[in-house]
């Protein structure tokens, strides 16, 4: 865990996703100056589509009220090194970034730990599960460079969910909390219909549950209080209406250049989504393991969801890891589709600017990248790349039905029998390992540990 | 399920190839921040977005030897050009809209107010710049590299140097991708005060134009002359015809090492019993 930690902190300084951590940045500054950043993100998409007369949006802060509030402490530490000026200006696509050093490096190292920590903190509890899955995700090139080189916040959704899960038949009002934590980017919204069918009937649970749940979301409700327009605008109407792409077979669209036309057809993309939950809910509602339950939504959602990010495996990478019948090498297509969407030296902005040879370099490699892009030969392996990534995605989707197909046919004789004959079998093994973490949960859950259920 | 997701697979890879052929010729089409493209017969114009002064428009030409390519004959740019002393980029707000086969694009501040229309005919491009009062006007118009200018070449003017005042502008340039030589016109609706040209390598690289005026329009046209045999050559503009044949072999090759995954999968377990 310690050697995680401190590949990461001697990454994070030197590298960053300029969009992602100017975004996150600009909008620290902001909420510890009182700032609304949803009117902010709002009058900017607005200025854009009045310029442009095009139902453009502004990419900014379009995340959960709380999340900002985790780098707040940390952009407030910077600036007692770096003063009130700001030491990244802009970097919005398609603008570079102005770096100011040499606070620069410190400000990026202190923004990524609320995402070092959460990084951490999966890494110790897997390794109370695990220790070779705590490995895994430790040292996984993926998570690394998705977290402390890119500075992407994926991995804070997947200390939460990963504990929701954890916490969910111990503790519903604590997992209710964790899994609205886990909202901090939205995508984890398929799973709320999966919570509540399971606990439908047992109202006391879904009582806690959606107290816990309601908890996290009180920012929202007082965002759309004060400014009901803006949230709206930027958490809805951007976040449902954005054109299909990522790490899926939908980035064809990047070639078809016609935002009406995009968009429309994008539609078809979230009436997949919708019926591939709808069809998952009768067969994972009820019974069946909650990992698998849980695994299976997301899968389904990043399958025909319309936008797949490649971070986005991130907040799922220590289920998968959990599950035995999924894959940990899916990570593979997203970290090589990383490389071929954006290239390395963009995320090396913080050495490359620190020189004006460096900076030289970066032009001239930046040339050559931009005629090779503009030619089309990279679109081709991305192409490729995600619907390799979304068959891969459907094989594990299959695997789980399969593996869990089989097990209602047990359960539906004898299901209570079969999981504590699993649970005896496996248990000993397992919470022995599980010691340290069950006491965190304990302790945070004010119960004391109940034997052989936890997980499910 | 598998092939339900195999032909859903496929068939949207057809998507590009369908708007490409059906719905994208002949109409303004807005993308990306707030670029606009248009796509006619012969000519591709691009009006690139608000955050970018470059190709404002930018005029390129599809060869009837290889239409899917597209050359540019000229860029105008408005990081370079100036109304009245202020820079098109940076002193102006802009809105852009549509409008039939003409693209509106009103730069206003204070006390100017101006439209640039770029409308796209078959035969060529029209750039208007019309305001309600009279205007002083620096246009730059970029090309890499024209190698004549009204028949003058690098020879004749190693440095930047006035030409005769005309409404009329002929250029010629090369195009090594294709193998090819290209002309292009230019032709204004009023006489400039003065039109520069400015070296660069083995051509020029730029034509300066200034003019006092409450309009003018600026006609650009080009055609494009193959030398010898011509190649097909790949551009991004194939990848419609590309990504449905990507689509099939990732899919094809996902069913068979499925295929084969079951099949041992069925060995191993009868082997077993």
């Amino acid at each position: 865990m310690l050697l995680a930690l401190a590949v990461r902190l001697a990454i994070a300084p030197f590298f960053m996703h300029a969009g992602d951590v100017g975004t996150i940045y600009e909008s620290s500054a902001m909420a510890l100056n009182g700032g609304n950043l949803y009117d902010f993100v709002y009058a900017k998409t607005l200025q854009m589509q009045q310029a442009t007369g095009l139902p453009v949006f502004f990419e900014g802060y379009a995340y959960h009220p709380l999340l900002i509030y985790f780098f707040v402490p940390f952009y407030w530490l910077s600036t007692l090194f770096a003063g009130q000026y700001p030491v990244m200006i802009d970097g919005h696509y398609p603008s570079l970034p102005i770096l100011v050093y040499p606070w620069a490096p410190i400000m990026l190292l202190l923004i990524k730990i609320p995402i070092i920590l959460a990084d951490v903190a999966v890494v110790y509890i897997l390794a109370g599960i695990d220790t070779r899955k705590a490995e895994i995700y430790a040292f996984c090139p993926y998570v690394v460079f998705i977290s402390v080189v890119w500075g992407m916040l994926d991995a804070i959704v997947a200390i939460f969910l990963l504990t929701s899960y954890l916490t969910f038949s111990r503790n519903s009002l604590l997992s209710g909390i964790l899994y609205g934590l886990s909202l901090m980017k939205l995508y984890t919204i398929v799973l709320l219909p999966l919570f509540v069918v399971r606990l439908f009937g047992k109202w006391k649970e879904m009582l806690q549950f959606m107290g816990g749940l309601a908890l996290t979301v009180l920012p929202v409700a007082y965002f759309l209080i004060v400014s009901p327009t803006s949230i709206w605008n930027v958490l809805v109407t951007f976040q449902g209406g954005r054109i299909m792409g990522g790490v899926n077979f939908y980035n064809f669209i990047w070639v078809v250049q016609d935002i009406h036309f995009d968009l429309g057809i994008s539609m078809i993309a979230n009436i997949m989504l919708l019926v591939s939950i709808v069809l998952l809910l009768p067969k994972f509602g009820r019974k069946g393991p909650l990992l698998e339950a849980i695994l299976a939504f997301m899968l389904a959602s990043f399958l025909f969801g319309k936008v797949l990010n490649e971070q986005f495996l991130v907040s799922i990478f220590p289920l998968i890891l959990l599950c035995k019948e999924c894959d940990s090498r899916l990570w593979v297509a997203p970290f090589a589709f990383i490389f071929l969407r954006s290239p390395f030296y963009y995320f090396a902005l913080p050495i490359l600017w620190a020189s004006p040879i460096f900076y030289n370099s970066y032009l001239q490699a930046d040339t050559v990248w931009r005629q090779v892009q503009a030619a089309g030969y990279l679109q081709i392996p991305m192409y490729a790349v995600g619907i390799g990534f979304s068959l891969l995605l459907f094989w594990n989707l299959l695997r789980i039905l399969d593996s869990t197909s089989a097990l209602t046919d047990v359960t539906h004789r004898q299901t209570r029998g079969f999981m504590r004959g699993l649970i005896r079998t496996l248990g000993p093994v397992r919470l022995a390992t599980l010691r340290p973490c069950r006491a965190v949960f304990a302790f945070f859950s004010n119960s004391r540990p109940r034997n052989r259920t936890w997980r499910k | 399920m598998t092939a339900f997701l195999a032909i859903y697979i496929i068939s949207l890879s057809f998507v590009p190839l369908v708007h490409d052929t059906l719905l994208s010729r002949n109409a303004w089409l807005g993308y990306g921040t707030g670029a606009y493209a248009y796509q006619g017969q012969n000519y591709f114009v691009l009006f690139n977005d608000p955050y970018d002064g470059s190709s404002k428009p930018h005029v390129q030409i599809n060869p009837t030897f290889a239409p899917n390519d597209r050359i540019p004959i000229i860029e105008f740019s408005d990081w370079t050009s100036y109304v009245d002393g202020f820079n098109f980029f940076n002193d102006f707000n802009v809105t852009i809209r549509p409008a039939g086969q003409t693209l509106d694009v009103t730069y206003s501040r204070p006390d100017i107010l101006l439209h640039k229309f770029v409308t796209a005919n078959p035969n060529n491009i029209t750039v208007e710049m019309v305001s309600d009062k009279e205007f002083t006007a620096h246009l730059e118009l970029w090309r890499w590299v024209m190698t004549s200018v009204n028949g003058m070449t690098i020879k004749d003017t190693p440095k930047p140097t006035q030409i005769p005042i005309t409404t009329q502008i002929e250029f010629t340039f090369q195009e090594d991708s294709l193998q090819s030589t290209g002309t292009g016109e230019i032709v204004l609706s009023r006489v400039p005060v003065q039109i520069m040209i400015w070296p660069f390598e083995n051509g020029f690289n730029k034509i300066t134009i200034d003019f006092v005026n409450s309009e003018m329009s600026l006609t650009v046209s080009g055609t494009m002359t193959p030398v010898g045999r011509t190649y097909p050559t790949w551009n991004y503009w194939d990848l419609p015809y590309v990504l449905p044949v990507v689509a099939i072999l990732v899919v094809a090759a996902y069913l068979l090492v499925d295929k084969r995954g079951k099949k041992n999968k069925d060995r191993a377990s009868r082997s077993s019993r």
